[in-house]
């Protein structure tokens, strides 16, 4: 793991591209969801992404974690080509994410919901479940140390043997981070999360998020609470109509003046 | 020659009538996206109510006709209210559960009310079979044809032409759309079924002159009208025809040539192989899960 | 969780505990008999129930590997000779290779495909049961299937098949209740939770669903073995459609996802017919009943439904 002072706050040069988009498209019937996308994360820095409604930013994290296949396009993690890859042997090689319409487990409680997050860096099968040799049962205590320590961090380990439907609608956001941090990223995904979060609440996941880089995981972070991405944002990248619009230190990007107009203009006038 | 025309004139019957079996799930997928596996009873209803009212207690043909259908409507719309809308999480695998449930206690009650043996009724009309270069049509089956082709007619202008039949097809598309738009989602449901259960009879009504009818006939015909559905693509309607079609074709053929005993498993066998293949039917879209 | 194994523990050494007194205190060879099915019955259940009640995979046609293992063995001990044991392998062990073949294009589907699938499966399967009538005997059955053997013991004689068959049970709870507090466990219900999500945590959800598939008809395909064998006779009617709904009815009531449940599932089920007369007549409308009335109003099942009614009316 890396020392965070150390790394390349700006992404520009130096650090090594961890995720590398070329050219993605993505249509659904007449629907251009994403047209010809590019753009690099650089390791351990937080990328925050924005757009208006519809601009393909959930539908890009689709494509990369592997939900749908890209119509064109390569994607490439630690300069591997994975677009071809399963979802599940992606994760394997570090890349996690959350839901904007949160997809918790609700048939299980808030423990296993983090200790099934740790699926791919745990190795017990069929005959190993069966047979519940002591190497399975000691996997099994150590998976559940690592998730009460998760949700330590993410605050929830009061709540661990509630059914993960109980929760209320911030802490499930949270339980979701700590399920997707359980697969020991080196990318993180998040997609909205503080959508529906109050103001404290928003703070505290900001306080989070930071933790989390903090810790030498990358994360590309999809938000619409501005003040929440410009703070904990080390680049913005703007998408539009499934098209990269801008790109840029938060600085550069809350005065550039076509996204001003594209989105914050928009934004402010929703509120 | 005459041996294949004659196949194929009989595989055109049942055809048919897996035409109006597939219908009915049509109809009710395109507005709920809902599968009854209870379906091919209703046909079965249809078809013992048919006989029943007929032969049973000597109401007119046509009466007994329109009051079969009615009344299997009618017991499709007591469906709806009473096990499908009372559901609190109406997931597919408890709504499977909930209509494989309802196929087997109509069956169970039409055993109970019409015995285990079959019955028949006689031909509707008495015409002469007609002679096509040696193989014999029946009128019966020029009947039936005629029937499935005007029904898929009107069904279609129904829900192309109609504010009703408009507003179904909007509801199925997005139930927050519908609502914003003023359209009563529930009551488009309710009615989705009512039409659906009422083709179902109209099936079970045509039927019943050409083949014995008896409780348990409707499983194996409710499969074979949604084989017929799947090969058309859900939803459509005309594809519900082409699928029957072919479908009752293939069977005919299958059994004429090869053997009857495995002629039901043709119908199985193809439908896995679309479902493997192409779930979304041969004409049918592809659609994706939204995230 | 240890404190929940261990009350596991304490519950299955209880019902073994049962087992042997009921195979003490029942003499009566009708008793017995009951007592058998229903050990058959829940080995059945426990299987559907890991594909079903957890993992969220219907099947309607899992009569089929029911009668696999059944046939299987009729045929080759009754038209080969093979010693009944012989056939135990090669009876689960063509379910198991039925169950990939099939498995892996079906479960490729889900919600109404899947359960259409599966019933077509099923269905094809039942015909050739009906058809191949130089090896099943066809509609009438096959006949004359020989009892199982341990050196010259009979085990029909008394209750040694009894034993078998409940030591069988036994092994099945164990072996279910340890898969599902594993890893591998957890994996399978996530897969009911939300398919998708599973996948985005890293579960390779096709091949985990072929696995429990597998092991589910493997399962029925023991269940089928012991009945052809504890019968001497089977027929088609055995494993038709109406053999899956029971089935199903039987993981529906002892609740989805639910082991215990499963045994109390199993045990209504058989004892029912027993219990009321003229039942054959009533059979398919108190199933329908059951199956939509359990999911209307108890959709975790009748045990666990009962319970929480009663807890509810406690507390208020
Ligand atoms: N599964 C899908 N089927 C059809 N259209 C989709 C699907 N997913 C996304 N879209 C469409 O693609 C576009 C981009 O959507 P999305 O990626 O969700 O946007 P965002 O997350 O930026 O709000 C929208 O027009 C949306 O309607
Ligand atoms: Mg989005």
């Amino acid at each position: 793991m890396k020392d965070p002072e150390m790394l390349d706050r700006d992404g520009e040069d130096g650090g090594a591209p961890i995720l590398r988009i070329c050219g993605a498209s993505k249509a659904f019937g007449g629907v251009q969801a994403l047209e010809n996308v590019s753009f690099e994360v650089s390791q351990g820095m937080i990328l925050g992404m924005i757009g208006p409604n519809g601009a393909g930013k959930t539908t890009l994290f689709n494509l990369i974690s592997g939900l749908y296949p890209p119509d064109a396009g390569r994607i490439f993690f630690n300069e591997e080509e994975i677009q071809r890859l399963p979802t599940h042997q992606r994760v394997r090689m570090g890349i996690a994410r959350t839901f904007q319409n949160l997809a918790l487990f609700e048939n299980m409680n808030v423990l296993e919901n983090v200790m099934v997050g740790q699926h791919v860096r745990t190795r017990c099968g069929f005959w190993g479940a069966i047979a519940r040799t002591t190497g399975v049962r000691r996997e099994e205590a150590a998976c559940r140390e690592n998730a009460l320590a998760l949700l330590d961090m993410v605050g929830l380990v009061d709540q661990a043997l509630k059914p993960s439907a109980d929760l209320p609608f911030g802490w499930q956001r949270l339980l979701e981070i700590a399920r997707a941090l359980a697969s020991r990223p080196r990318v993180l995904l998040l997609d909205e999360p503080a959508s529906g979060l109050n103001a404290l609440e928003t703070g505290r996941l900001g306080d989070l998020i930071l933790a989390i880089r903090n810790q030498g995981i990358t994360i590309v972070l999809v938000e619409h609470d501005m003040s929440l991405t410009m703070s904990v944002s080390d680049r913005i990248i703007v998408l539009d109509q499934g098209r990269v619009l801008a790109s840029g230190t938060p600085e550069e990007i809350q005065t550039h003046s076509a996204v001003r107009t594209a989105y914050l203009g928009e934004h402010c006038e929703q509120r | 020659m005459q041996e294949l025309l004659q196949y194929i004139f009989s595989g055109l019957t049942n055809g048919a009538i897996y035409a109006v079996i597939a219908l009915g799930f049509s109809i009710l997928y395109g507005a709920t996206r809902l599968i009854n596996f209870a379906h091919g009873e209703f046909v079965m209803l249809g078809a013992l109510g048919l006989i029943t009212l007929w032969q049973g207690l000597k109401i007119p043909l046509a009466i007994a006709l329109v009051l079969a259908v009615l009344g299997v409507a009618l017991i499709g719309f007591l469906f709806e209210r009473l096990a499908i809308r009372t559901v609190s999480r109406p997931e597919p695998i408890v709504l499977i559960i909930i209509t494989v449930g309802a196929s087997i206690f109509l069956r169970g009650v039409g055993m109970l009310v019409w015995g285990k043996d079959a019955h028949s009724a006689p031909a509707f009309f008495s015409f002469a079979p007609i002679d096509v270069m040696g193989a014999k049509l029946l009128a019966q089956s020029i009947w039936i044809l005629v029937v499935v082709v005007a029904l898929t007619f009107a069904l279609h202008a129904f829900f192309k032409k109609t504010l009703v039949g408009k507003a179904m097809t909007a509801a199925s598309i997005s139930k927050k759309a519908a609502w914003l738009t003023g359209i009563p989602y529930e009551w488009m449901i309710l009615l989705a079924f009512v039409l659906s259960t009422a083709t179902g009879a109209v099936a079970g009504v045509i039927i019943t002159p050409i083949t014995m009818c008896s409780y348990d006939m409707g499983t194996l015909l409710g499969l074979k009208g949604f084989c017929s559905a799947m090969l058309g693509g859900l939803g459509s309607l005309w594809g519900a025809l082409a699928g029957g079609i072919v479908l009752g074709v293939l069977e005919s053929l299958g059994a004429g040539f090869l053997s009857s005993g495995y002629k039901d498993a043709i119908a199985f066998g193809l439908l896995l192989a679309i479902l493997y293949i192409r779930p979304s039917g041969i004409f049918g879209a592809k659609d994706l899960h939204r995230f | 969780m240890t404190q929940s194994s261990l009350h596991e523990t304490v519950r299955i050494g209880l019902l073994t505990g049962a087992v042997a007194a009921a195979g003490i205190l029942f003499d009566n060879a009708y008793h017995i008999q009951v007592l058998v099915f229903i050990g058959i019955n829940t080995i059945l259940t426990l299987g559907l129930n890991l594909l079903m009640g957890y993992t969220g995979q219907i099947s309607l046609g899992h009569a089929a590997f029911y009668g696999i293992g059944a046939y299987t063995s009729a045929i080759l001990t009754v038209h080969f000779q093979f010693s009944p044991w012989a056939a135990l392998f090669p009876s689960l062990g063509l379910a198991v290779l039925v169950a990939l073949i099939v498995g892996i294009p079906t479960l490729k589907l889900s919600g109404y495909y899947l359960a259409m699938g599966t019933l077509g499966f099923g269905m094809i399967v039942f015909i050739v049961f009906r058809e191949l009538d130089f090896w099943t005997g066809g509609s009438s059955g096959l006949a004359g299937i020989p009892s199982l053997k341990i050196g010259s013991v009979d085990l029909m004689s008394g209750r040694n098949f009894y034993y078998l068959v409940w030591g069988a049970v036994l092994g099945t709870l164990v072996v279910s209740r340890r898969l599902i507090e594993s890893r591998v466990g957890r994996a399978l219900r996530s897969i009911h939770g939300s398919e998708h999500a599973a996948m985005a945590i890293g579960v390779n959800t096709q091949a985990y669903k072929l696995q429990v598939f597998v092991f589910s008809a493997f399962l029925a395909a023991l269940a089928g073995f012991l009945y052809a064998h504890c019968i001497g006779f089977i027929s088609p009617g055995s494993f038709d459609f109406m053999a899956s709904v029971r089935m199903v009815t039987m993981v529906v009531i002892g609740g989805m996802a639910s082991i215990w449940g499963a045994l109390l599932g199993a045990s209504l089920l058989t004892l029912l017919p027993e219990w009321l007369h003229a039942f054959a007549d009533y059979e398919m409308i108190v199933y329908g009943l059951i199956l939509m009335l359990v999911m209307i109003f108890l959709p975790q099942g009748l045990l666990r439904g009962l319970l929480d009614i009663y807890e509810r009316s406690r507390n208020a």
